[in-house]
């Protein structure tokens, strides 16, 4: 069983209220469109930077909840952050993975390193609080209440399945500008919303 | 010169990094500036982060900027050359004014008062032209005089909205 990133990241708009959320890769893209916010924040582009970026989020702000959704292969790219998170212990903090085994998901769907990686074995190894596997929006759904009411940092593992591949007759776009710009627009817009501009 | 003259005491850069409101450190430790780490470590209004690679020093770091608080990032040399994406994309296109402070990783004594591209080693030569190939301002701290430079570096960063590099080219002293 699995999910596509829509049905998760509509689940998590659901239950997000003024949660922070940075995002990256095929996640930032259902988040966007799904639950747009200036408490969002994405990684673009910048593979592996989501999870360092929540944690930072998390320290400065404490009684926030974070959640940061993070792509598989993103997230092996800076494994390292889950000591830190780990160390750090935020009590707010969900770190999704939408865990499809590819990368360039919906574009190329090329395979991944680690697939005999378990992600909720390494979270729980570095120190999180809870780590689980999710495979359906209903299970997230139902998980949902008990993620935010528990000290985290929790992992939720989202077993994800990708769209179908670019082919001939589906060509690939250019890359928008809109891409280049917005981590820098929407640190802007967060910093707005929370009132730490400077 | 003794070599001991081109050290800027620890104390003095500590001193700077308060009055410029700095309260928060993400690193991966760097052997010039063990000095500076110690200090920074054991100041209780300072949150300090180890972190396994500098590219997640760079990331939390700005994730900590958003939030509210005020960080520099420490790592050596190499570290540097480890997250040219990341300082690319935190520093430049997230617009966020982070200080990275940089040691000078196996520079030779006898290269201290000549000019760090002038060094025989690649790590200590090649320093400044990748940060200037960047576009980012390099700040090479040689000798206490040269102090006033690490509160220009803040003023930059902040002025611009864009990373500034504070270099090490000596070991801070122990005072
Ligand atoms: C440093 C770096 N190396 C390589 C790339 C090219 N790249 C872009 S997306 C991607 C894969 C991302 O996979 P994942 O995080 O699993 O997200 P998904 O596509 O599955 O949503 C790669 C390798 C990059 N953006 N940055």
């Amino acid at each position: 069983m699995s999910m596509t990133n829509f049905q998760a990241c509509g689940v998590i708009h659901q239950f997000r209220g003024d949660a922070l959320i940075t995002n990256t890769m095929s996640a930032m893209f259902a988040i966007s469109a799904v639950s747009p916010s200036p408490l969002n924040l994405a990684s673009v582009p910048l593979m592996g930077g989501a999870s360092g970026l929540g944690l930072g989020l998390a320290i400065a702000q404490p009684n926030r909840q974070v959640m940061v959704l993070d792509g598989d292969s993103s997230l092996l790219m800076e494994l390292g952050t889950l000591a830190q998170i780990g160390d750090v212990a935020p009590a707010n903090f969900i770190h999704f993975v939408f865990n499809n085994s590819l990368q360039f998901s919906g574009v190329a769907n090329l395979d991944r390193p680690g697939r005999n990686l378990d992600f909720c074995a390494v979270a729980l190894g570095a120190g999180y609080a809870s780590a689980q596997k999710i495979e359906t929006p209903e299970a997230l759904a139902a998980a949902m209440p008990e993620l935010l009411e528990q000290n985290g940092p929790h992992m939720v593992e989202l077993i994800i399945r990708a769209p179908e591949k670019f082919t001939h007759e589906t060509p690939q776009p250019e890359i928008p500008e809109l891409q280049f710009t917005r981590m820098g627009a929407e640190s802007a817009a967060m910093m707005d919303a929370l009132g730490t501009t400077r | 010169m003794a070599n001991t003259d081109y050290s800027v005491p620890a104390s003095a850069v500590h001193a700077v990094l308060r009055e410029k409101g700095v309260n928060a450190v993400t690193t991966v430790p760097d052997f010039i500036q063990f000095a500076l780490h110690d200090r920074l470590k054991n100041d209780p209004d300072m949150t300090y982060l180890e972190c396994s690679a500098e590219n997640q020093a760079l990331t939390t770091a700005m994730g900590m900027y958003v939030g509210g608080l005020e960080p520099i990032v420490m790592m050596q040399n190499q570290g540097l050359l480890n997250c040219l994406n990341s300082l690319r994309s935190v520093g430049i296109d997230g617009s966020i004014p982070l200080v990275l402070f940089v040691g000078a990783f196996g520079r030779e004594f006898s290269n201290l008062g000549q000019p760090l591209t002038d060094s025989r080693r690649v790590m200590v030569n090649r320093t400044q032209p990748v940060v200037e190939a960047l576009g980012l301002p390099f700040y090479n701290l040689e000798t206490p005089g040269d102090l006033p430079k690490v509160a220009e570096a803040f003023d930059t960063a902040r002025a611009t909205k864009r990373a500034a590099v504070v270099h090490f080219g000596y070991f801070p002293a122990w005072n």
